[in-house]
Parts: structure tokens; C-alpha cells; sequence
């Protein structure tokens, strides 16, 4: 524990530095605006940021990914509140009571109750991941492929059962997915599969080039189509915070703790993230919190909920992809990307190599979240008035960010066509209302999945009972099995309420 | 049935990618080892995936009449007035979206010709045009502005190689990178 005490002190000092420093506040401004924005998304936004890290220093640059990740979870709770206009999916549970409370004149209570949710949720994920990572990369050491699979099975099969859409259309999405990391060669045989004859695709197609073009290229397209119809802003006046007070926090203690808890584990599931922590967080609260026949009528806890429970997602996302390689949801997976174009690989052993970098980055969470609350409390009305700004300009700026994504991943142009082309596929998804996140947590989570599943059937003789035979792979496949059967008790739950008030 | 068939036409369309999928999985050459898997297994577990979810939706579609009962992941569940809020498109609308991707295609085209800055300068142009501003100076300008930007970060400070172009418009990039004084 004094190590790890130690480690975090030299990681704030590290943090300190002229270059992490500036990272750290350019990554929550550029967060902030991107949660403003309802066009750009928070994984969007990490994407597109990705090429300007490509020269910088690993550190600063997951140091710039990271703020940016922790200030989209909170950037657009003030347009949400204010004009109705949720900047990120994750938004959405915040506007039914944040909206509803600025309606009755209390803007600035909304707007102080997503301070505080915002900065208590990321404090204990933070502290949490700092006191967990540790543990679960020493736990890791012990994993074996059996256990690999079972925890990347877990996570896709999160993200279908928690997701939006239908079960189906998820799994169909996951399975596109799965298929087009499986474009290239074959890692056990080194044959070539799905390529065409081409040369490029016998790399395979690389998962930043789908999130590009689906996350990026996609959302444009989506509100191309819609005419760029964001609502003008009005009544800015508003715009200001005020904090609650001791009384009123403590009143909520409990509330607050249990969905950040919440938030924390939905983020160290592999594949989920924020958007499903707010949403769930929120369901919970509706479902068995004190005031459940209240929510959605303005009451702070229908605040509280989701946001603490997104901001602390951040953290517990954290601890995947540090211990185990393994992205615990999209903006993650980024992350991952600029580690591996880093040469570095995240895992168990990063701690062992890189203990001063994963602790500057822990501490980069903590300042991060300090900062962007006291961004947040002073600037508000300099930042929601990017609002002014007009869509489409922003929009083709951002098409050109996708481009350069795309372009300077592999230095191909044929990348660029990969990204059009999952352009167009994610905003056909989103058009038919197919989810798009299980394609691309599909395509990143399929090569380690494969990877896994292969080695395992080699290793032990074709025998799949082996995932369910071992005690922890086993422990991880019930988990897996209970989370596909959710939405089946869900859904008959409901038809049995249904039948019941119909009679 | 029309209704139910239009309903069951994605599935249609999905299994049919399926069955060609499984076909192209199966000219996967490969050095067979006795009792270990192939590399097409995982591709087939994926197809399979397609295949049966496109079944159970033909057979819903045409059971239920399309009916939307199905099972729904739990976000969908909250999230009802976020879906109430969604439009359909119009057809001015759509052509907005095809001049859109167009666009896009026309970049990807003419970026290795033009090269990336004079490509990249006119797509900002005309999608701001598309996008429906009408406001020539900031236009211009924003694009101008952004161009000599990108230029001076992409090709100076974090050097990222992108297309030059071909002659003569290689002349355009070279001017540029002159003015943001790239060597």
C-alpha cells in the first residue's frame, strides 16, 4: 500500500510537468467541447485526436486521451440541462430529471448537482482503480487462454444484454464485427482470409479505421441527412452552478456511493462503458431507490444517477486495459490503439515495466477530474456557446480529422476507402436501427477472442467443456450466461405486468 | 404479406451474405493439421451467428406480421423518449445525405491526383456549401484558415505523410508548405 502510495506521489509529479500539464488541460478542454457538441461523440473525439499523438512522448499522449475521455463524460450534461440537447448519448438519463429541475428555475442547482456527481463518481472510480489494478495484474498472471476468452466473451455478451436496440440486431452487429477482424492472416496458420486478392487487407483492417469510419464518418453522415438541425441556443443567463449543500449531499450519501460502485464495475466490464453506466445507473435508481415513483419529475438523484455513474465508469474502464490489454470500452480501445502504435502493450506485466507511466496516468485521473469540475464551475457559458457555432463547419472540419485518421494509420490510401466504407456501413446501422457499438467492440475484442478461443482448443484437445471445467474461466462463463438471460427476464417480466394490468 | 415481407427483407439480404460468406470460408487454403481446428472455424461461428439471428427474424417477421416484440438489450428500455425525438428523413434531406457521400467518394478519388491540401481545401468548401451555409466569408475563410492549420500541425509539428498530388497540383501542396514553412 506504501508503494502504491509512493508511485501515485511521483506520478502527480510527473503529471506536473510543462508537457503532461498542458496535455492534461488541452485533453479537458477539447473533452469539455466535444460533450458540448451533439454531433461529435465522446469515442469520436478520442479518435480524432488520435493522429496529432502520433510524434508525442507515450506518456503526454495517453495523458491527452485519458482527460479527454473523463471530461466527455461530463461536458454534455450543461447542454442537456440547459437546452435539452444531450451532447452525448450518455446525456440522455440526465436530461429527464436535469431538463425537467431547469424548467421549474433551478438550472443552476442541476447544473451543481452534475458537479458534484461528476467529481465524487470519478474520485472513488479513481481511487478504486489505483487500489485495483495492482491486484487484477497480479490475478492475471495466473490467467490462462481459457480465462482470456471467458472474460472477452464476458464483455461482448455486456454489451448486447445492456446495450440499445434489439437482442437480435446486437448479436447480428457483433457477429459483422467478428468478421471483419477475421479479414487478413490467420495468426496460428498464416493463411489468408477474406482478402481478395489484396495486398492491404492481408494485414488485416485495422480496428481504428472501423471506429473512424463508424463512430466519425457515420455520426456525420446521420446528421448531414437530419439537415444539421441542432436547436438554437437561448437563455445563457442560465448557464451558471450552484453547489448543494452539505445537508443535501449527505442526505444522498448512500445513493451516491452505490452508483458510483455502480458506474465503476459497469466501466471494468470489458467492452462497456459510460453510455450503458448512465443508463443503468439511472435504471436502477427508477427501479429500487428511495424516490423511484419521483424520477423523472426534476429530483437530484435522478442527476446524481448517471452522472456519477459515467464519470466513474472512466476509471473502472481503466483497469481492463492496464491489467489486462483488454479495452474496457471504446474510448479505451483508442487508447489501446495509441499504446500499441506506441509500441507498448498494455497487460500484466506493465506494472513490472512501466510503473511510472501507469501512475502518472492514474494521477492524471485524479487532477483531471479536479480540473475539469473547476473548468466546468467558471467557464460554463464560454463553453456551451460553441453551441453558436454552425454545424456543418464543424462537421466538415471533422470529416477531414477522419480522413487524416484514416490516412495516416498505415500510411495507405486504400485505408481511407476501409473508413468510407464503415462510414456508410455504421450510418446504415444507425438508420435501421442496428447498434453500431457490438460491431465495433466485435472488431476490436474479435482478434483476442479468436486468439484465445484457438489457442485454448489446441492446448487442450478440441475440448470446449474446458471454459466451463476450470474455476475461474467457469466462474466467468455463468456470468456470461446470467448476463444473455437479463433481457429474457426483463422482457418477460414486463409482459407478465403487461397481461396482469390488461386483466 | 408485403408488409411482412418488406419487414423480412434485410434478413433475406443477410442470409444470402451468410451462405456466400460460408462459401468464401470454405476456400480458405490452409496446411491441415490432424485434430486441430482450421482457420475458417471462427469466420464460420460468426456466419453462423448472421445466419441463424437472420432466421429467427425471417420467421418472426412473417409469424408476428413484423410486429416489433422482440427482446430488447435494458438501455433500450429507458431510452423511449430519446427514440421519440428521432425523424424520419425527407427527400431533400436524402439528397443532402447522397451529395454527402459523394463528396466523400470524389475525396478519396482525387486526394493521390490533387494531393491532400488542395483535396482537403476544396471538400471543406463544398461541404460547408451542402451543409447549407451561405455565408461566403466564413466559408473561405474558416476553410483557408483550417487549411494553413492542418497544414502547419500535419506536416510540420507531428509529421504525418500524406498525399502530395501529381504535377501540376503537387505545385499547390509545395506552395503550401512554403507559406507554413515546411522543409
Amino acid at each position: 500500500m506504501v508503494e502504491i502510495f509512493t508511485q501515485l506521489g511521483a506520478g502527480f509529479i510527473n503529471c506536473l510537468t510543462p508537457a503532461n500539464l498542458v496535455m492534461l488541460v488541452l485533453g479537458i478542454v477539447v473533452g469539455l467541447l466535444v460533450g458540448v457538441l451533439p454531433g461529435l461523440t465522446l469515442v469520436m473525439g478520442v479518435v480524432l485526436v488520435l493522429p496529432f499523438t502520433y510524434q508525442m512522448d507515450i506518456t503526454a499522449a495517453i495523458v491527452l486521451l485519458t482527460a479527454m475521455y473523463v471530461s466527455g463524460t461530463y461536458g454534455g450534461a450543461f447542454t442537456a440541462i440547459l437546452f435539452r440537447i444531450p451532447g452525448e448519448p450518455l446525456d440522455v438519463p440526465i436530461l429527464w430529471d436535469g431538463y425537467t429541475m431547469a424548467q421549474k428555475g433551478r438550472a443552476a442547482d442541476a447544473l451543481g448537482w452534475t458537479l458534484i456527481a461528476a467529481l465524487g463518481g470519478g474520485f472513488i472510480s479513481a481511487i478504486v482503480m489505483v487500489l485495483m489494478t495492482q491486484p487484477v495484474a497480479n490475478f492475471a498472471l495466473q490467467f490462462s487462454t481459457p480465462e482470456y476468452f471467458a472474460i472477452v466473451l464476458f464483455g461482448l455478451s455486456s454489451v448486447i444484454a445492456l446495450g440499445r436496440g434489439s437482442l437480435p440486431n446486437a448479436f447480428l452487429s457483433l457477429a459483422i464485427g467478428l468478421l471483419i477482424a477475421s479479414v487478413g492472416t490467420d495468426v496460428i496458420y498464416g493463411s489468408y482470409r477474406f482478402t481478395f486478392g489484396m495486398p492491404i487487407l492481408a494485414d488485416g483492417i485495422e480496428f481504428l479505421v472501423v471506429m473512424v469510419g463508424a463512430y466519425g464518418v457515420g455520426e456525420v453522415l446521420t446528421r448531414l441527412e437530419q439537415g444539421f438541425a441542432t436547436k438554437p441556443i437561448a437563455k445563457i443567463e442560465q448557464a451558471s452552478t450552484r453547489l448543494p449543500s452539505l445537508r443535501e449531499l449527505f442526505r444522498l450519501r448512500w445513493m451516491f456511493l452505490r452508483s458510483s460502485i455502480l458506474g465503476n464495475i459497469i466501466g471494468l466490464v470489458p467492452g462497456a462503458g459510460a453510455t450503458i453506466a448512465s443508463f443503468v445507473s439511472y435504471g436502477v435508481e427508477a427501479q429500487y431507490g428511495r424516490r423511484r415513483r419521483e424520477m423523472g419529475t426534476g429530483i437530484p438523484e435522478g442527476i446524481v444517477a448517471p452522472q456519477s455513474a459515467s464519470t466513474a465508469s472512466v476509471g473502472g474502464a481503466l483497469v481492463p486495459l492496464l491489467a489486462l490489454g483488454i479495452p474496457g470500452s471504446g474510448a479505451t480501445a483508442v487508447m489501446l490503439g495509441a499504446f500499441m502504435l506506441q509500441g507498448v502493450q498494455p497487460g500484466p506485466q506493465i506494472l513490472l515495466t512501466s510503473s511510472t507511466m501507469v501512475y502518472t496516468i492514474f494521477a492524471s485521473v485524479f487532477l483531471g477530474i479536479a480540473l475539469m469540475c473547476v473548468i466546468g464551475f467558471y467557464f460554463i457559458r464560454m463553453l456551451v456557446r460553441v453551441l453558436d457555432f454552425p454545424e456543418a463547419i464543424v462537421s466538415a472540419f471533422v470529416m477531414l480529422m477522419c480522413f487524416i485518421g484514416a490516412m495516416s494509420i498505415r500510411n495507405n490510401i486504400t485505408d481511407l476507402w476501409l473508413m468510407i466504407g464503415f462510414g456508410v456501413i455504421g450510418y446504415l446501422l444507425e438508420r435501421f436501427r442496428f447498434p453500431v457499438a457490438p460491431m465495433v467492440l466485435g472488431v476490436i475484442l474479435g482478434p483476442i477472442a479468436e486468439e484465445s478461443f484457438m489457442n485454448t482448443m489446441i492446448s487442450f484437445g478440441n475440448d470446449w467443456t474446458v471454459f466451463f471445467t476450470r474455476p475461474i474461466s467457469g466462474t466467468i462463463m455463468a456470468a456470461v450466461i446470467i448476463t444473455l438471460l437479463l433481457p429474457f427476464l426483463s422482457w418477460s417480466r414486463r409482459r407478465m405486468k403487461a397481461g396482469a394490468a390488461s386483466s | 404479406m408485403a408488409q411482412r415481407f418488406k419487414a423480412a427483407l434485410p434478413y433475406f439480404v443477410g442470409l444470402a451474405l451468410a451462405a456466400v460468406l460460408n462459401h468464401l470460408a470454405g476456400t480458405i487454403t490452409y496446411p491441415a493439421r490432424p485434430g486441430q481446428l482450421g482457420p475458417d472455424v471462427w469466420p464460420r461461428i460468426a456466419i453462423a451467428i448472421i445466419a441463424v439471428v437472420c432466421i429467427y427474424e425471417i420467421a418472426k417477421a412473417f409469424l408476428l406480421g413484423g410486429a416489433h416484440s422482440g427482446v430488447q438489450g435494458i438501455a433500450e428500455h429507458l431510452n423511449a423518449e430519446d427514440e421519440a425525438e428521432s425523424e424520419p428523413a425527407t427527400g431533400s434531406r436524402l439528397s443532402l445525405l447522397l451529395g454527402g457521400i459523394g463528396l466523400t467518394l470524389a475525396y478519396a478519388v482525387l486526394v493521390p491526383i490533387f494531393g491532400f491540401l488542395l483535396a482537403s481545401y476544396l471538400f471543406l468548401i463544398l461541404f460547408m456549401y451542402l451543409g447549407g451555409i451561405r455565408n461566403h466569408v466564413a466559408i473561405w475563410g474558416s476553410s483557408t484558415v483550417g487549411m494553413l492549420v492542418f497544414a502547419f500541425i500535419f506536416l510540420k509539428v507531428v509529421y504525418v505523410s500524406l498525399p502530395r498530388g501529381v504535377p501540376p497540383f503537387d505545385q499547390v501542396t509545395q506552395f503550401v508548405m512554403d507559406v507554413v514553412q515546411v522543409r
